[in-house]
């Protein structure tokens, strides 16, 4: 089956007997196929029909890959994930992973899961003011003119796009404030802080546009069916809470953003009761003092009671190299650790030996559960034993990695080595939205085309949706598992049938 | 170990105030980062009190260099191609230092790439040469008559067109990029593996040219040998073919007398400069030849191991890992002359995972191969990692090369930093820093150190890299020995060197 692996009857035209040559020969596959048993997915079982599909799968795979090895020029996964985002929807392979029922997603953040278009069609709704500033855009929805300082001057979005004269192009750059994906990265995103502002700006821009509470709880409802079409059966979504507002004056708090949230899921299961749901997250900003993070903690535990069953846990986020380090609320964190799970990002960072590197201490003995990224977790050798240990997933996020500039050929992304060692490994896309990704699917692609073994196949994209549930909060895994399991057999069927290309 | 002590921590974690358990938190976490900093490489190494102020010197610059571009990435060379910073390097102070620095060994150059491109152009300048400009292509070759090689123009007698160009400062700069990889191009430094891989070969054969004319040869070895040794590098372990040479007239001397020539010209050397130490060879065939010429080659091997045998060190196969032969193909013959001798092989140089390329490593290591190559894959290979420590097989690592060769941009992202924190045996090198006009070894030392390694490591990490070279070399114990007194030596004169510099002061 795998093509490397020698077959005993080389013709021999040296002097070396038979005997020792088959010993070598031997030894050799018995380490290579020890190092495949070692990989993610080596207790994943196949079926009489799961290996049929895993032929399929394979073949496709060998042809991306063998295509790629002989003509790397033409090897989309090592160019910039700009260039071959859209591209690759053609392939065959991507298409399958597109329908192969994913589990869940564990590491994403709430308002980067859509796309530039979606929230392009967010500005047509009525009562949205816009202020032009000399870079940037204000958005905000108010029935009268907003009291709110503007460069210029305030107006309705419907006036300033109908009063452009040209719709279409009003809107094409208008979309670029919802977009990262840009045609020349290399010139423009030189490096991790340039690439970073104008992720944050996104962010920034659409924050008081999504701050309006129809809005905030439409967004949420239609990443649910965002995530249930690219089969995804569940998420756990990151998000700072902000405040959210509505025309009559009303603001609500992170706690009340919080009900709404479980409200809105609520409506989207009544919809469509096959979803298997979601929890919360909070993930406040990073780049505060102590005082702040013990009042994020405050809220966190208020959620917790208010909302035990959607409430998940604790994170911090933003660029991590320019943000606090974890450290520097290690006391309010050790104190809050017996009543918040926490989900720390860490270690998202290709620097050594600094303290962006080193959060990746403080995440591990602070208890988390599962860690965010974890980049830089190949040159910390202890660590990699405490997470085994401890059996803390590491949340890889392939894609959002290679845009934000940690790596660019995706085939030198940590996560090979984290594969090849069978770490326990789920796969997530963090804000695929901003880039213009599936909410799942690229990551999975890429991650098994482009980073994982030639030889990785069906067991380790199956046991990597199997990680997603096990390593989820969920408290009946032997449900969603159940669920899970009649899905994927839906999936198998159509695979070998070759219906899945349709 | 650590793990008790994160278990102890929690336990207590459970039991006393806030405030005190953050204090005994803080102390724990900094167990464990001195726990790991003790796998580190070097982390075993003593320093001397001398020693102690230089790498306060030294890591005084080092983290200025390093926080610096931890608050502004954007003016970060090392996220960079090579050659868009190679000439703001010899600003830095840390690589003022390394400069200077005794270095041990280097274990992994290829013959014909060692000597840096300014003395290859002055090469040009001897008599008799004769060039063939083709299409983007430059051949050259010596004789005393027009060249029977074939030739889709014309050959011309170098100095002719020289001479006749009218401007012969621009003659010789576009020569020169012929003779080097090294460009301000921008779209160069972003192609694809095999374009990368395509004008090397294209430079290897221009320069190659040049190189088989006997008296030319002898004059590149004695430079090349000076050029690493200005570098502070004592001894060499050189890969080669070893090609046929010619006279001006045509006679020809066969591989034999290509190695006779090395010693001659390394005899020569070591008289004029007594503590560089000396050289051996590790004889390479092309890995796209065939099994049969790769037989000869190996042949040729035995042959050299007899009447040399303390010239001769082992034997490679070489080439652009991707496209040539795998190991695997052979095989046989590499079971049968594993009897008669030592393996250093290439394995490995590749980003590319589940391939032939990365599990060479495989083969390399079963054929008991006594450093391997790059081994660029090998985080990849839990296995073969293990095979690698359990059998002490150093890592020749060339982090510019894997660069400028095109398997990763951002050095942070190297391999060579998990096997610093592992532990792992490694060699430092640079493979052929005279296609990207490198510093014999400095800029490889200098990038690995501030670019790759921890923020944390010192003094101690170069020295032991030096003491890797001496360890993993090829010499035998003597020579060893003698290598290392002369290290020694050289380290003394250097630690106090950077004490008393002046520029260098904090
Ligand atoms: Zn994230
Ligand atoms: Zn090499």
């Amino acid at each position: 089956m795998w093509t490397t692996i020698l077959c005993l009857s080389i013709v021999l035209f040296s002097v070396v007997s038979q005997d020792v040559y088959n010993n070598v020969v031997k030894e050799r596959n018995d380490i290579l196929h020890r190092e495949l048993d070692m990989m993610l997915g080596n207790d994943i079982e196949l079926c009489d029909s799961e290996m049929k599909a895993n032929d399929i799968i394979m073949d496709l795979k060998r042809q991306e890959i063998e295509g790629g090895f002989l003509e790397p020029q033409a090897f989309n996964l090592s160019k910039h994930f700009f260039e071959y985002k859209d591209v690759v929807k053609e392939s065959q392979l991507f298409k399958l992973i597109q329908k192969m029922p994913k589990g869940a997603i564990l590491h994403a953040h709430d308002t980067g899961l859509l796309s530039p278009d979606y929230v392009l069609n967010v500005t047509y709704l009525p009562d949205l003011h816009v202020c032009f500033e000399e870079n940037d855009i204000r958005l905000l929805f108010s029935t009268n003119t907003p009291d709110e300082t503007c460069e210029t001057q305030w107006q309705l979005m419907k006036d300033a796009r109908y009063s452009s004269g040209n719709v279409e192009r009003f809107d094409s750059e208008l979309r670029k404030y919802f977009s990262i994906v840009i045609d020349n990265p290399s010139e423009v995103h030189t490096d991790v802080n340039s690439v970073w502002l104008k992720f944050q700006q996104y962010f920034i821009t659409t924050g008081a546009m999504f701050g309006y509470k129809p809005v905030w709880e439409q967004y949420f409802y239609d990443t649910l069916k965002a995530c249930r079409d690219d089969n995804v059966m569940y998420i756990e979504i990151r998000s700072v809470l902000p405040e959210l507002y509505d025309l009559d004056g009303n603001v609500y708090d992170s706690v009340e953003t919080a009900v709404s949230y479980k409200e809105t899921l609520d409506r989207f299961m009544s919809d469509y009761p096959d979803f298997y749901g979601a929890k919360l997250i909070y993930a406040p900003l990073r780049m505060v003092d102590a005082k702040t993070v013990k009042q994020y903690i405050e809220i966190a535990k208020e959620i917790k009671r208010k909302l035990p069953d959607f409430f998940a846990g604790f994170d911090l986020v933003g660029q991590e190299d320019k943000g606090s380090p974890t450290k520097d609320f290690l006391a309010e964190l050790v104190e809050a650790r017996w009543e918040l799970d926490y989900f720390f990002h860490a270690g998202e960072t290709n620097w050594y030996g600094t303290s962006s590197d080193e959060n990746l201490i403080d995440a591990i003995v602070l208890g988390s559960r599962r860690i965010g990224h974890a980049f830089a977790l190949t040159k910390h050798p202890l660590l990699i034993d405490e997470i085994v240990k401890r059996d803390i997933a590491i949340e890889v996020n392939v894609v959002s990695n290679a845009v934000l500039k940690l790596v660019e050929d995706v085939r030198n992304h940590p996560l090979a080595s984290f594969l090849a060692q069978d770490l326990p490994v789920v796969l997530s896309s963090d804000d695929p939205g901003v880039w213009e990704a599936e909410p799942l699917s690229h990551d999975f692609y890429v991650a098994f085309v482009g980073v994982a073994s030639k030889h990785a196949d069906l067991r380790m994209l199956k046991k990597l949706a199997l990680n997603s549930l096990y390593y989820s909060t969920i408290k009946d895994k032997d449900k969603i598992a159940h669920d899970f399991e009649i899905r994927w057999t839906k999936f198998i069927d159509s695979v070998v049938r070759g219906n899945v290309f349709y | 170990m650590h793990g008790l002590i994160i278990s102890a921590l929690l336990f207590l974690v459970g039991q006393t105030s806030a405030r005190v358990l953050s204090n005994k938190y803080d102390a724990d976490r900094h167990i464990l980062l001195s726990q790991e900093a003790e796998l580190f490489l070097g982390s075993g190494v003593k320093l001397t009190e001398d020693e102690a102020k230089a790498n306060d010197i030294l890591m005084h610059w080092k983290n200025k260099e390093v926080d610096e571009a931890f608050a502004n990435p954007e003016h970060y060379n090392f996220s960079k191609h090579f050659f868009a910073y190679r000439n703001d390097v010899s600003k830095s102070k840390v690589y003022q230092i390394i400069k200077k620095m005794p270095k041990g060994a280097a274990l992994h150059v290829h013959a014909s790439m060692m000597l840096d491109v300014d003395s290859l152009l002055r090469l040009t300048y001897e008599d008799h040469l004769y060039a063939c400009y083709g299409d983007g292509d430059l051949q050259l070759r010596f004789a005393d008559t027009v060249p029977a090689q074939l030739c889709p123009f014309e050959w011309n007698l170098l100095s002719d067109l020289r001479n006749a160009s009218g401007d012969v400062a621009a003659f010789d700069t576009e020569l020169r990029k012929h003779l080097t990889l090294y460009t301000d191009d921008e779209d160069f430094q972003n192609s694809d593996i095999n374009t990368t891989w395509e004008r090397f070969e294209k430079v290897y054969i221009t320069v190659a040219g040049i190189l088989k004319y006997r008296p030319v040869r002898e004059k590149f070895i004695y430079e090349s040998l000076k050029n690493f040794y200005d570098d502070n590098v004592m001894y060499v372990e050189i890969r080669s073919g070893l090609h046929e040479l010619h006279e001006l007239d045509g006679t020809v001397h066969d591989r034999m007398y290509f190695a006779t020539l090395y010693e001659r010209v390394t005899e020569q050397f070591m008289q004029d400069y007594p503590d560089f130490i000396g050289i051996k060879l590790i004889l390479t065939s092309s890995r796209s030849k065939s099994p049969e010429m790769v037989r000869q080659r190996i042949e040729l091997g035995r042959r050299l191991k007899k009447e040399n045998p303390e010239f001769f060190a082992g034997f490679d196969l070489v080439g652009q890992e991707d496209r040539g032969r795998p190991l695997s193909e052979f095989l046989p013959l590499l079971m049968e002359a594993k009897e008669d001798m030592d393996f250093y092989f290439h394995g490995g140089e590749t980003n590319w995972f589940g391939t032939a390329t990365d599990e060479n490593m495989v083969d390399a290591v079963l054929l008991g191969t006594k450093r391997i190559g790059h081994a660029y894959a090998l985080m990849k290979h839990p296995m073969v990692l293990a095979k690698v420590r359990e059998k002490d097989i150093a890592l020749e690592v060339n982090v510019i090369s894997n660069v400028v060769l095109s398997l990763v941009r951002d050095v942070r992202n190297h391999p060579l930093a998990s096997y610093l924190a592992f532990g792992l045996p490694v060699v430092l090198s640079s493979d052929d820093p005279g296609a990207w006009e490198a510093d014999p070894m400095s800029h490889d030392f200098y990038v690995a150190f501030v670019g790759v390694a921890s923020r944390q490591a010192d003094l101690r990490l170069l020295k032991q890299l030096a003491y890797n070279s001496i360890k993993y070399s090829a010499l035998d114990n003597k020579g060893k020995i003698r290598l290392f007194n002369v290290f020694v030596r050289r380290w003394e004169e250097f630690v106090k060197d950077v004490i008393a510099n002046d520029s260098l002061e904090v």
